[in-house]
């Protein structure tokens, strides 16, 4: 009972926070008004002791369901052949003990993002790089994203390794998201969608709870492409004007079947239980380290060497 | 007359008269089998339908508990250990571990490294041969032959369910008193290097930095070609070939032999045979979960079982005295230190390099 009503919670929380968080800036938004739990304010849920049965005395810990879109690398890959709970478990301690090292914020793909790397070949040692962040993949250790940014006319795309050592601050000076989950198609759009002054101040947030959307459409060059976007179902990309028979092998081509295919999502994606007890492990040591900089940002810069 | 003499283990390359060049001796050796070897005990027992009622489960379930449960591993039998020295040419125990996925670490000035996670499982030494007894065996008088006899340990892992096993198998470890293990494995030790039954082998078995060999076995590939299986390069794919991309091409000439050679490579099963990965690193130990990180990868996919024991690479052996013949945990159950790491790898709680 109890852990059907905490999923069930954790499901609805899910689909609520992830609208909530979502809006989109321009229009209304057609939300509840509840009081909105960002990362900061959810503290640890805890249910009362008469239902657990197992857990004798002992709070049962539900981190925020928006922990799956702030830190989705600490779920491991979904491929079965190469799962193994310990080696997970390991990972994640490893993730937790760098993130108190180095603040790794809560980032989408399209925020516009400065990363700081240890560099030999540079004058002053460290190199800094701003782009937007056009795609994010990897789990565990292996997190990547990728910032793209225009420089002298030339676009320039920087992969960088969430965990890497090397890297000595990351700062998201412009967080929202875009309409799309992968931005690759801003290679073949005119420059000016990928362009961001290198010293580009952070922006202040509004309203900290919403990640704005931004429903920019962008322009593309004309063709020849990288790849047939036309084939995508791109949301961020203005009409691409492309003749009919383009279209037409687009529909051959397609699955629509595809968004059918329960096994298929299943496959690609972690259980909810499981999803559940991994954010449940590193909530609180996540949550420690948020307090702990946000008290060293209050200090200021004074107290600070 | 040229005389070619075929010798299992050694490839002979000669230069021969025509094309040629080495007689293909290795792809001969016989890979695998599917029969059992022939001191195999039968280990997995038939279950067909059982019928027990409940109660009489849990019966069996109390008597199982009642059996093993004042059964602690025990340090002490005729074997017991004396301080015994350590010297270069000792060959200690090894270790069986499950090898649970790779991990990437960074070393001190920022380069990469993949490591292969080995999680060590709960090790029990089962028996110790000594040598004289060991030579007198089918497999021992092979290897000693013309070699001055060791000793062996038979070393188990993954204690279950007697249930499971057939009264044959579990006989093995009635001696000892433990719960039979999944797994077993038998390192050659010498004498001196000796553990009594009962010992448990963890982590702490190995030392930071030292070289160790992984014997494992292959990932299976199933039935492959000759491009995967082989190397070979194929042939082109465009500019009219017919039905001629990834194939193996010529077997033999018309003239010498007029035939094909045994162990011309071709098409054929790929993988899943025993192998070794010599001389990896060891770069991180975590005491508390048992766990060895190795820099490299070893034979075989994720959650397989594989067996580590100190390289037999000449110039990586111990110069220093590792923990013979094994490592013990202090009595009083404190750990010296939870996760130890290698000098040059850098700790992920540190802070950022700067170049």
């Amino acid at each position: 009972m109890l852990r059907r009503a905490v999923l069930q919670t954790f499901r609805q929380g899910l689909a609520q926070s992830f609208f909530k968080r979502y809006a989109v800036s321009l229009t209304e938004t057609t939300v509840t008004h509840q009081p909105i739990e960002t990362s900061n304010e959810a503290g640890e849920r805890s249910v009362p002791t008469q239902k657990t049965g197992d857990e004798s005395r002992n709070t049962v810990v539900v981190a925020p369901p928006e922990f799956r879109f702030m830190y989705p690398e600490f779920l491991p890959d979904p491929a079965m052949e190469t799962r193994n709970r310990l080696r997970e478990k390991l990972e994640r301690m490893d993730m937790l003990q760098r993130r108190s090292v180095i603040e790794i914020p809560e980032f989408y793909t399209g925020s516009i993002m400065a990363v700081t790397v240890a560099d030999a070949n540079s004058p002053n040692k460290f190199a800094r790089f701003v782009g937007i962040c056009i795609q994010r993949g990897g789990s565990g250790l292996r997190a990547w994203f990728i910032l793209r940014n225009v420089v002298d006319k030339q676009g320039v795309e920087i992969l960088y390794e969430m965990y890497c050592p090397l890297i000595q601050k990351i700062e998201v000076l412009r967080l929202e998201r875009r309409l799309d989950e992968s931005l690759l198609y801003l290679r073949d759009a005119l420059p000016e969608y990928s362009t961001f002054p290198l010293d580009m101040e952070p922006e202040r947030r509004l309203n900290n709870s919403v990640v704005p959307i931004n429903p920019l459409k962008v322009k593309l060059r004309p063709r020849p492409w990288l790849e047939r976007w036309e084939r995508q179902n791109l949301q961020g990309v203005e009409d691409l004007n492309l003749p009919q028979r383009f279209y037409d092998k687009a529909e051959k081509v397609a699955k629509p079947w595809e968004k059918y295919d329960l096994m298929l999502h299943y496959r690609k994606t972690i259980p909810a239980e499981e999803q559940e007890k991994i954010f449940a492990e590193v909530h609180s040591q996540l949550q420690q380290q948020e307090l702990k900089r946000k008290l060293r940002r209050r200090r200021g810069p004074d107290n600070e060497q | 007359m040229l005389s070619i003499v075929f010798h299992k283990r050694r490839r002979l390359v000669r230069r021969l008269f025509f094309n040629h060049e080495q007689i293909r001796t290795m792809s001969r050796v016989k890979r695998r089998t599917t029969h059992p070897p022939y001191w195999h005990v039968l280990k997995n027992v038939q279950r067909g339908d059982e019928k027990i009622s409940s109660d009489n489960l849990r019966f069996v379930r109390e008597v199982i508990q009642d059996k093993y449960k004042n059964k602690s591993p025990i340090k002490g039998s005729d074997l017991d250990i004396e301080k015994t020295e350590w010297d270069p040419k000792t060959k200690r125990s090894g270790v069986i571990a499950r090898n649970i996925g790779v991990q990437h670490m960074w070393e001190k000035d920022g380069k990469k490294v993949i490591c292969t996670v080995l999680h060590v499982l709960d090790n029990h030494v089962i028996r110790y041969v000594p040598p004289e007894e060991y030579a007198k065996s089918i497999i021992g008088a092979k290897v000693f032959r013309n070699r001055k006899p060791l000793g062996c340990l038979v070393v188990g892992a993954e204690a279950a369910n007697p249930d499971r096993f057939t009264k044959q198998y579990c006989s093995l470890f009635n001696e000892v008193g433990l719960l039979p293990k999944k797994r077993l494995a038998r390192f050659i030790v010498t004498p001196n290097a000796a553990l009594p039954p009962c010992t448990p082998l963890t982590a702490g078995h190995f030392v930071i930095g030292q070289a160790v060999d992984v014997y494992g076995k292959t990932i299976d590939y199933g039935f492959q070609g000759v491009v995967k299986r082989w190397g070979f390069k194929g042939g082109p794919a465009s500019h009219g070939a017919t039905k001629f991309h990834r194939r193996g091409g010529t077997i033999g000439t018309g003239r010498d032999k007029a035939r094909v050679w045994p162990g011309q490579k071709m098409p054929g099963h790929m993988g899943s045979e025993k192998r070794f990965c010599r001389g990896l690193k060891i770069v991180r130990i975590n005491m508390k979960y048992n766990v060895i990180y190795v820099k490299g990868t070893v034979p075989g996919p994720t959650n397989s079982i594989v067996q580590i024991f100190d390289t037999l690479l000449p110039r990586r052996k111990f110069t220093e005295a590792p923990p013979h013949p094994t490592y013990f945990p202090p009595e009083d159950g404190t750990l010296p230190q939870e996760d130890i790491w290698d000098s040059n790898l850098h700790v992920f709680g540190s802070p950022s390099i700067s170049v």
